[in-house]
């Protein structure tokens, strides 16, 4: 797998690419500005691209704009972007296309390293990656009379786990519950929430999800 | 016969008789006939509102009246305002309102309203007007009406059937037909000097209706110096709060992780599953620590400001509203960082509000610049009935508002709409 890092602070970066390197994933780039990324995904043609929201010259989105933008240019180019915080309109820009192959993760996540990886996999192969905080970002706000109260806590728990772009295998895994149980949990949720039934785990289900989740 | 010098205004002199001067002088008496006439339309009312206030002046003496004043402002200041409108008229210039802005809870409107001087110079005019604009008004009719009666009274008192009865003149002789010539024209020039009369009318009224001299300055002065200590002390308990959260929390956690990182180190050649499980709990705190320091900066200045400037930050807001939210941005450029950030909160308060406490289905968030004024609308079609003195969210809005010397402004009647409105200067 072929990635393209943009990330200004020098720390941050290096650890990125030692990361990478030391889990056989070749970095052919990783430049500290929103021009050069846009110019080495051009020259490069990466499998994804991993961008912090926050670039030089002014320090404001410019990271985040150039992903949208270089997913304008090449459609399809799986991103993973990184933030020091999470916004929930700017997952809702990045998933905006319609298109898989979108990550929206915190910073710190990359220090869970496996997690990380399994993220960055998941975005290259046209999955979605979205940070638990953006889903609670968009949970908190459900107004009262929601669908989402007839939700056991244990399916609220899955549903945020879809929402984030895992299968479910992962799913069973991180609950350390049976498939038939998450199918179970999956079928229950779609009924509650009265979305069409989907249970291959794909950048659609997510994106009903995330869409139902935005209100 | 040489008109006497007029001051300025509607009533204006004119130098030389001519035949143009005098028709300007003809129209100049009928318009102080209009304005003394409507006079007495104002000083009834003047009289009737002294009749009304009285009660109340005796229930605030024994202090049960004190919550009715500031109703009896609402009904007293628009008819102060209508005759502020004819002394604007008459003298051809503006006559601003003085009064302080009345707003907050009805414990301060009172008080407001008691300590402006305006609001006693309101009553002494209520109290002459009504004492002397109705006698102005059938002076200037008396006259009139008299010298256009009796100059003429020469050819046609005979028709009267039994005598011609003006200003106590009879008029049932050709002699007194005679005497009423000249007083007629005695009446005439009175008449022709009512201009002068209107003149000082309106002159001794905006001696009491304008701002008195140096009390617009003095309460600009005190609004400012009220709103720079509010700003210091805001900005204080900011410091102090940021402090607390910054030692309290992330220090804590910080200082935590190091010391888990340290027994690691010294038990990872005994026991390392033991050193992998304190990495692991390190690695937990300093998360933590890390999602802490981040509702820290948000709550100082949130990024997607940085990021986005306040209209995009809004429109994040807006979009974020459980409440189907309709977003005006007009003009809006990028203001001092500190107003950016009391506006973004302002709106994410008020929808927060809007969301909570209004039932509303729709709600409405305006952003315009306004001659070096950021001015913010937000409303709903919920039931209404929002209380400042009942909430916490709205009393926020208020002391973020005139930190920097702004402004808030709340309707809200029952059954709804409500509209939030905050103003705030960030002119330079």
């Amino acid at each position: 797998m072929r990635v393209v890092i943009a990330e200004d602070d020098a720390l941050l970066r290096e650890g990125l690419v030692l990361l990478m390197t030391t889990k056989g994933i070749e970095v052919v780039a990783a430049v500290d500005n929103a021009t050069d990324f846009l110019a080495v995904v051009e020259h490069d043609r990466p499998d994804v691209v991993v961008v912090d929201v926050r670039l030089p010259p002014s320090f404001g989105d410019e990271g985040l704009r150039a992903a949208v933008e270089a997913r304008r240019i090449h459609p399809g180019l799986p991103v993973l972007v990184l933030s020091a915080y999470v916004e929930d309109s700017y997952a809702t820009e990045l998933l905006a296309d319609g298109s898989g192959g979108v990550g929206y993760l915190l910073k710190e996540r990359v220090g869970r390293v496996e997690r990380f990886l399994e993220a960055l996999h998941r975005v290259a192969a046209g999955g979605t990656a979205m940070d638990p905080e953006v889903i609670s970002q968009l949970l908190v706000r459900r107004t009262a009379n929601s669908p989402l109260d007839a939700l056991t806590a244990r399916e609220r728990e899955v549903l945020g786990l879809m929402a984030e772009g895992l299968s479910n295998t992962t799913i069973g895994d991180r609950l350390a519950v049976s498939d038939a149980a998450v199918h179970k949990h999956i079928r229950n949720i779609f009924t509650k929430l009265d979305l069409p039934h989907d249970d291959n785990g794909g950048h659609r289900r997510v994106l009903a999800v995330l869409t139902y989740l935005d209100g | 016969m040489v008109a006497p010098a007029l001051p300025d205004g509607r009533f204006r002199p004119c130098a030389t008789i001519t035949a143009v001067t005098v028709k300007e002088r003809f129209g100049a008496v009928e318009r102080a006939v209009g304005h003394l006439t409507g006079s007495g339309g104002t000083s009834a009312a003047a009289a009737c509102a002294v009749v009304l206030l009285l009660p109340v002046v005796a229930l605030c003496l024994v202090g049960v009246g004190l919550p009715l004043v500031p109703f009896a402002a609402g009904v007293v200041r628009p008819l102060v305002a209508v005759e502020r409108r004819r002394v604007e008229a008459a003298l051809a210039e503006p006559v601003p309102a003085p009064y302080r802005a009345v707003e907050g809870p009805l414990r301060q409107r009172v008080r407001t309203v008691l300590a402006d001087p305006a609001t006693w110079r309101d009553l002494a005019w209520l109290v002459l007007h009504g004492a002397t604009g109705l006698l102005l008004a059938l002076l200037a009719l008396g006259v009139v009406v008299s010298a256009v009666a009796l100059v003429p009274a020469p050819a046609y008192w005979w028709l009267a059937p039994h005598a011609l009865e003006v200003s106590g003149l009879r008029v049932d002789s050709w002699s007194s037909a005679a005497v009423a010539v000249p007083l007629g024209l005695a009446y005439g020039a009175v008449a022709w000097h009512l201009p002068l009369v209107a003149h000082a009318q309106a002159v001794v009224a905006r001696g009491l209706l304008a701002p008195a001299a140096g009390v617009v300055l003095g309460d600009r002065v005190a609004e400012l110096t009220a709103s720079r200590a509010a700003a210091l002390e805001a900005h204080g308990a900011e410091l102090r709060r940021i402090e607390r959260d910054l030692h309290d929390g992330t220090q804590a956690r910080i200082a935590a992780v190091i010391m888990q990182l340290g027994i690691a180190e010294s038990v990872h050649d005994e026991d390392p599953a033991a050193a992998m499980s304190l990495l692991r709990k390190a690695q937990d705190t300093a998360t933590g620590a890390l999602a802490e320091l981040r509702d820290v900066l948000r709550g100082i200045y949130p990024p997607v400001l940085s990021d986005r400037g306040l209209a995009g930050a809004v429109t994040a807001l807006a979009a974020r509203c459980p409440v189907p939210c309709v977003l005006e941005v007009d003009g809006v450029g990028r203001h001092p960082a500190a107003v950016e950030a009391a506006a973004y909160f302002v709106v994410a308060e008020a929808l927060t509000n809007v969301t909570k406490h209004s039932r509303a289905e729709h709600a409405t968030v305006g952003l315009r610049t306004r001659a070096d004024t950021l001015v913010i609308t937000v409303g709903d079609d919920g039931r209404g009935g929002a209380d400042e003195d009942a909430g916490t969210g709205l009393a926020g809005i208020r002391r973020r508002a005139e930190a920097f010397d702004g402004s808030v402004v709340l309707v809200s009647p029952p059954g709804g709409p409500t509209e939030l409105r905050v103003e705030l200067p960030c002119g330079s």
